[in-house]
């Protein structure tokens, strides 16, 4: 593996003193390519606050033979790089640590929307709501909707695998990619799945989903799209206790009755909301409350609605809401959506996890979350889609104080393992990226941890698509002579999980995109 | 048999360089191209429920587990795996994730890829692997639950499977409308049923081959499926109503469309755009070839030919069918089962150079499964 053609780091340099850059310059236009480290300063981080890495360069395509020329031109070279999205992402994926960035935001086309058939294809970097607004007039929509949806990209959601609240009715991203275009990091551009029909052969299409960057680049992406339910209900159940919050999670559950979405806040949650710009009208006094949205056709969504009520009262909710309109239904979601933006005014940082447990773990779970944040002081804020066991347990703090970021860093190492314990998985929708390697070994084997390296091998031989990223690097068997890698490895113990860096800037926190 | 098992078998057969025939309970055997093997490993003996939670709605079992095991053991929880491919329910989960085997419930509720959770499998060189997990949501690591989904047996022996299950709806009702008239008149009442607010469990059109086969009338039909709360299911219903005349019939219907490939010389799968089903179903539910039977899944886009007459499927294939071995650029022709001879020249659907590498990796010897992907 070889770096960047050596250039100097510290004085800003211009594309005519960096041969590479000046060659992305012709296919891409001078504009569009940064070799300043002043300009590349944007790029040094994703949505997740406390890693900073420093690409080498950044270059932003415009087209798709403009991407095609750019992948080929660093293959030849044998540059590394890594693509990037949105930036939106909460595992550190999409940063490079002294590589190049491949831009992939200005390739915005929605290429096709083919109603009858109920599918589009676009190109990696149309935003997740963008499609969703595009498509809403033929009475369709696109399923995954991340709580970043307003900035995310489609592209960064396919390498992500990305959920959202109303995955847990509708599925992932994984369950609404019908074919990927994929500019493998060789340059060879090669169509994975079928835009027309299924396939049968290997299911490459569902290995490249997820597989955050490390297999190449999605050029274009061909989604399903789902008629738009005839009614939608949302209800707001409010709780003096976050076990009676979670225990009427699981009897929803497991009643049978699929809600579109059923997401959990908690009392620390609900007051940063209410403080916020995002004040959705939570009551400031509960514990926790569920925000639990069902549809399909009028009848059936009411008796739903009915039966939803009353597992909640009997579960002790003080009071149940049903949201009169479409307006005030915005109101409530707006304010689960912005729960990570308005974290962010708590402190300077903030560690987001993402684990994964059993749904009827749920009730014990947050009773250990709690104690453990009893134990180390901290404050932990839990804002997650509890109909999937998929929590965030978050915790904002200062990392530029050495003692709490400590207490925070052995909180969450703990948080995480309980989760692990419970039988749960460390990541359902953020990805590993640099930030969850160190727990890669806690829940895969030797030989799965090789098995997922030889897999990324057949994609990307030479390691040049993001690399450092999701299996650590120590794992493959056949990896460990890196030639002249300047790879950051993760650690090999839960231990010593990769611990967030202290950052030079002032933090970017997700609200701010 | 246990993973350990499978390991050593495996290991025995990578250091002799001879050849494994991963098998099932062996119901579908002369599936997919033949293989040329040197000995069979039956997962039929590892059975059974590894792990059940129901209020997790999950559930991990062994790969030799059969289809209707696990239907009776969720059914005492009002639960079930929503997974019904053709052929038998004595088949096992392992071989029906093998082989991405799916039926008419895949239109709602997704392919066997959709379902599945996670896995264990044991590779060509012995490896014991995981992919995925046991929880509902998972992205740690790459993604080698998929990529084993529809792998036939070449990339690893599937040994261990987690699944999602669903809660038995409290309805759960089968309505056919018989579909006569032109061409035109079924086209649009086809056309009418899929773009209507119905949201139907399963909905297939049957040729009279197959009606006459499941007793269920003379017509072509539309099979319909309605499950959900008794008010869901009742307000399908009117509107069904408002659409066409349907006649209720016994759910059990679609265990009969399920076995009607028992036995069957040639399956083939053709799949493309949904509507252009709904546009040709009409000439293709004709009475004119009684030995062939044809079902089309309209919203899934999905028409399946099953011939019966080892005489008749060589001689319909090209002439009377149309279809060419590589399919349209708008279509993909699965061939699921063929006699021997009628394989040559149907391409691999693994030649491509990502899968040989993928292929290299998990096997390298070349022992599972030799030759049935056409590789
Ligand atoms: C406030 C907030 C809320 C969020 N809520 C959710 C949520 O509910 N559910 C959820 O799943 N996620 C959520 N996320 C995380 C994030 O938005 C998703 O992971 C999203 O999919 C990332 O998209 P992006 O375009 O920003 O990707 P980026 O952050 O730019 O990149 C993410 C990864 O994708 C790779 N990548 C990007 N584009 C491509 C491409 N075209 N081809 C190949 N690889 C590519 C990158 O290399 C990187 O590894 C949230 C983030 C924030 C800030």
């Amino acid at each position: 593996m070889t770096q960047p053609t050596p250039a100097p780091t510290q004085a800003s340099t211009s594309p005519a003193q960096f041969p590479v850059a000046e060659r992305l310059a012709e296919i891409v236009g001078e504009r569009h390519v940064l070799s300043r480290p002043s300009e590349l300063l944007v790029y040094n981080s994703d949505g997740l606050p406390g890693y900073r890495r420093q690409p080498r360069l950044a270059v932003f395509p415009g087209t798709r033979e403009e991407t095609v020329a750019v992948v080929r031109l660093l293959a030849a070279e044998g540059l590394s790089f890594v693509p990037r999205g949105a930036g939106t992402g909460l595992s550190g994926g999409a940063l490079a640590d002294d590589i190049v960035v491949i831009g992939l935001h200005r390739l915005k086309k929605i290429i096709s929307l083919d109603v009858a058939n109920r599918r589009a294809t676009v190109e990696p970097g149309v935003v997740n709501l963008r499609l969703n607004k595009h498509v809403a007039p033929h009475g369709l929509l696109y399923a995954p909707d991340p709580s970043s949806e307003a900035a995310c990209t489609i592209g960064g959601n396919v390498a992500e695998n990305a959920g959202g609240p109303h995955c847990l009715k509708y599925g992932v991203t994984l369950n609404h990619v019908l074919a990927i275009t994929v500019l493998l990091p060789s340059g060879e551009v090669v169509e994975l799945g079928s835009k027309v029909g299924e396939r049968d052969g290997y299911d490459l299409r569902g290995a490249f989903i997820g597989s955050e960057g490390c297999f190449g680049l999605a050029l274009d992406i061909t989604v399903k799209l789902t008629p738009k339910p005839q009614t939608v209900r949302t209800l707001l159940a409010d709780f003096t206790s976050i076990d009676q919050a979670a225990h009427v999670t699981s009897a929803i559950i497991a009643s049978g009755i699929v809600p579109a979405a059923l997401e959990f806040m908690d009392g620390p949650t609900i007051r940063v909301v209410e403080d916020s710009i995002y004040a959705a009208s939570y009551p400031r006094d509960a514990e926790a409350i569920l925000l639990i949205e069902l549809d399909g056709l009028e009848a059936g969504v009411s008796a739903d609605l009915e039966a939803v009520r009353r597992i909640c009262l009997d579960g002790g909710a003080r009071n149940v809401k049903v949201a009169r309109d479409d307006a005030e239904r915005m109101k409530l979601w707006q304010g689960r959506k912005k729960a990570f933006g308005a974290m962010g005014r708590l402190a300077p940082h903030l560690i987001v996890q993402d684990a994964v447990i059993p749904r009827t773990r749920l009730p014990e779970i947050l009773a250990t979350i709690r104690a453990i944040s009893e134990k180390y002081g901290v404050v932990v804020c839990n804002v997650f889609h509890a109909g999937d066991g998929n929590l965030h347990p978050n915790i904002a703090y200062s990392a530029d104080d050495p003692a709490e970021s400590e207490r925070v860093h052995k909180a969450m190492t703990e948080i995480m393992q309980a989760c692990i314990d419970a039988g749960g998985s460390i990541t359902g929708e953020h990805g590993v990226g640099l930030d969850k390697m160190g727990y890669m070994e806690a829940i895969f084997s030797e030989s799965s941890l090789n098995a997922m390296c030889e897999l990324r091998a057949v994609f990307d031989p030479e390691r040049r698509s993001n690399p450092g990223k999701v299996v650590p690097v120590h794992a493959c068997k056949e990896w460990h002579a890196v030639p002249g890698g300047r790879l950051r490895t993760g650690t090999s113990s839960l231990t010593d999980a990769p611990e967030p860096r202290p950052v030079e800037a002032e933090p970017s926190h997700p609200s701010a995109r | 048999m246990s993973t350990e098992a499978v390991v050593s078998a495996i290991k025995e057969s990578g250091s002799t360089r001879s050849s494994l025939r991963i098998a099932g309970r062996s119901t579908w055997l002369d599936a997919g191209r033949p293989v040329r093997a040197d000995k069979t490993l039956s997962l039929r003996h590892d059975s059974g429920v590894v792990s059940y939670v129901p209020g997790d709605l999950t559930l991990t079992v062994r790969a030799g587990t059969p289809l209707s095991e696990i239907e009776r053991v969720t059914r005492e929880h009002d639960q079930w795996l929503p997974l019904d491919p053709y052929g038998s329910p004595d088949g096992t989960i392992g071989a029906t994730i093998a082989t991405a085997s799916a039926g008419p419930l895949a239109s709602s509720f997704g392919l066997p890829r959709d379902l599945l959770l996670g896995l264990e499998f044991v590779n060509g060189r012995g490896d014991v692997v995981r992919g995925g997990g046991k929880v509902v949501k998972n992205v740690a690591g790459f993604d080698l639950s998929r990529l084993l989904t529809g792998s036939w047996g070449t990339l690893g022996v599937i040994t261990e499977v987690t699944l999602r299950l669903y809660a038995l709806p409290k309805a759960d009702r089968t309505f056919a409308v018989a579909l006569k008239g032109s061409k035109k008149e079924v086209a649009s009442l086809v056309r009418a049923i899929v773009m209507s607010p119905l949201t139907p469990f399963a909905l297939q059109l049957l040729n009279p081959p197959v009606v006459r086969a499941l007793d269920i009338g003379e017509h072509p039909v539309c099979l319909i499926r309605l499950g959900g709360n008794e008010a869901a299911v009742d307000v399908q219903l009117r509107a069904l109503s408002s659409l066409a005349d349907s006649k209720e019939v016994d759910t059990a219907v679609w265990d009969g469309l399920r076995n009607l490939e028992n036995g069957a010389e040639c399956v083939i799968r053709i799949s493309g755009l949904p509507a252009s089903f709904r546009e040709v179903s009409a000439a293709m539910l004709s009475d004119e070839y009684p030995w062939i039977s044809e079902y089309i899944d309209p919203v899934r886009g999905v028409l399946r030919l099953v011939l019966r007459a080892p005489d008749d499927a060589a001689a319909s294939e090209d002439s009377v069918l149309g279809i060419d071995p590589a399919g349209r650029p708008d279509e993909h022709v699965v061939f699921e089962k063929l006699p021997g001879e009628s394989w040559d020249g149907i391409p691999s659907a693994v030649s491509d150079s990502l899968s040989q590498g993928v292929k290299k990796a998990y096997d390298p010897h070349n022992i599972l499964n030799p030759g049935i992907l056409g590789d």
